[in-house]
């Protein structure tokens, strides 16, 4: 193998997701709520009292997202009444029972951890 | 409260930029700390939130008797009390009793000293496990941790106040900052658990003072029981004649009476307070989907059981078709969990291993934990897969 070929190949393995890998590689540090038209009115109403990340992780039938943005208005949300129905619409449309997988970022080691499965070779 | 935005603000401008490395195991990751958030004091936590700060200990932490506070999960509801002097906070004992009494930290170190080592779980800890899913913290394995708690008994600070005999319930009040009009967090428990020579007013964790997010300078420690009887930032002891009237008694921390269909809602009328843990095990290596060489592989784990003790924990191989007694570890203590191991000489395939925990109730980990509207008590036989090459 060439020298370029074998750069080519380590580069590929870096890159590539170990199987034993969960798939939690798509977490963000920083979460906000996604584009669309109730978007800013979420981001004022929600995000005064708590980070994006806690609507963020929820898989939830708008039923349940109806009661639980009734019970952030009754504990000082702010959502115009004209504004109740679309909010909701966002939140189950965004973060509903059928979205991906959410995975939540780690926080920094404080010293470098290496664990790894006890076993010993026969 | 211009302290807490600043203490909030200088949490969420120390994270940074996404990463690839941002969400793998610890033991996958080396020196990549751009990728993670930096939580001072916290070690490798999985972030469910940080405003307001909710930390889950990822599995493989899970090697050891005692959790390290930094590998010890953090629940909050709100947002943390703004730093305060401990020479200004004060205790109140109120409420059913002849003698109001307020105590000084010092004046809580000078009475008698007791530790109790509590494993700790958060009620809804595996509510990301539920089909449906339910709302609220998403948690998965690791919102338990075991800790040795020190500190005055709550009897011997209900004594000094001399309860009357009217006084049926003890509550807590805690420093937690409420936000908008959200209830306070506020919770009581039977009196009769409250004089339990083990249940504190714990000022340590591991030998050192508390932490900021685990409740400094005083905790209520109710130990067995869930996490959230466990009052953080302590202020206020109050007497009652009957249970506690707030969110956090009713709607919230309630379990239906009888087996709920998932998705299913609940009448308030058929469901009780939540109380004591559940008997759980969690396999903390191999870690899920990990690929491992063929050869002696020791599975290894937690296992608890609240106000009960574990009497064994069972391996499965195979998909549960059979199971094998693990060892337990030799530390123990009435509320704490133990470890348990269970060696295997592996062959190449792929493996489905299980645990499965047996209490002295005669309690046993079911294969689906009870669905319940809000996610509490999870504790399903736990569960991963492996590859062996």
């Amino acid at each position: 193998m060439s020298h370029k070929n074998s750069v080519i190949l380590l580069v590929l393995i870096a890159l590539s997701t170990p199987a034993w890998i969960p798939a939690q590689n798509s977490a963000k540090l920083n979460e906000e709520l996604p584009a669309g038209a109730m978007q800013q009115k979420a981001t004022t109403a929600c995000l005064e009292c708590h980070e994006a990340r806690i609507i963020v992780q929820q898989r939830l039938s708008k039923a349940v997202w109806t009661k639980e943005v009734d019970k952030m208005v009754k504990w000082g949300a702010v959502v115009d009444a004209n504004d109740r129905d679309a909010l909701i619409d966002y939140l189950s449309g965004n973060f509903g029972p059928g979205q991906p997988e959410y995975s939540a970022p780690r926080s920094a080691q404080e010293k470098t951890t290496v664990r790894s499965t006890r076993q010993t070779s026969k | 409260m211009d302290s807490r935005r600043t203490f909030l603000k200088t949490l969420s401008g120390a994270a940074v930029g996404v990463a690839a490395l941002a969400g793998w195991p610890a033991w996958a990751q080396t020196t990549e700390q751009s990728s993670s958030i930096n939580l001072p004091g916290e070690d490798g936590m999985i972030v469910r939130s940080q405003r307001f700060l909710d930390l889950e200990t990822s599995v493989e932490y899970f090697d050891s008797w005692l959790t390290p506070v930094s590998h010890f999960f953090v629940r909050n509801h709100m947002h943390e009390p703004v730093e305060r002097n401990a020479g200004d906070w004060r205790l109140t004992v109120g409420g059913e009793v002849d003698k109001v009494s307020t105590f000084s930290l010092r004046e809580l170190t000078q009475l008698p000293v007791h530790s109790v080592v509590n494993t700790l779980e958060c009620a809804g800890n595996g509510r990301g496990f539920y089909r449906p899913q339910v709302p609220g913290i998403q948690w998965q394995k690791g919102a338990v941790g075991t800790a040795r708690f020190s500190g005055p008994r709550l009897a011997d600070i209900l004594h000094r106040a001399d309860v009357k005999s009217s006084g049926k319930h003890v509550m807590f009040r805690g420093l937690d900052e409420v936000p908008g009009k959200v209830p306070p967090f506020i919770r009581s428990i039977p009196i009769e658990k409250a004089l339990d020579s083990d249940t504190l007013i714990a000022t340590h964790m591991n030998g050192a003072p508390l932490t900021k997010h685990h409740g400094f300078p005083a905790r209520a420690l109710v130990p067995g029981w869930i996490g959230a009887a466990s009052c953080k930032w302590l202020e206020e002891i109050k007497i009652l004649e009957s249970e506690f009237v707030g969110n956090f008694m009713s709607p919230g921390y309630r379990f239906p009476n009888q087996v709920v269909k998932p998705g299913d809602s609940v009448k308030p009328e058929d469901t009780h307070v939540v109380t004591g843990l559940n008997v759980k095990s969690v396999i903390s290596g191999p870690l899920d989907g990990s690929s491992l060489k063929s050869g002696q592989v020791t599975v290894h784990g937690i296992a608890w059981a609240g106000e009960a003790d574990i009497v064994k924990v069972e391996i499965s191989i195979d998909g549960g078709s059979s199971w094998n007694p693990a060892t337990l570890g030799r530390e123990q203590s009435r509320y704490a969990w133990r470890l348990w191991t269970f060696s295997w000489n592996a062959k190449r395939g792929d493996y489905l291993i299980q645990s499965r925990a047996t209490d002295s109730r005669g309690r046993a980990q079911p294969m689906e934990a009870a669905w319940n509207p809000s996610g509490y008590l999870y504790n399903a036989i736990d569960q991963v897969k492996i590859h062996v090459a």
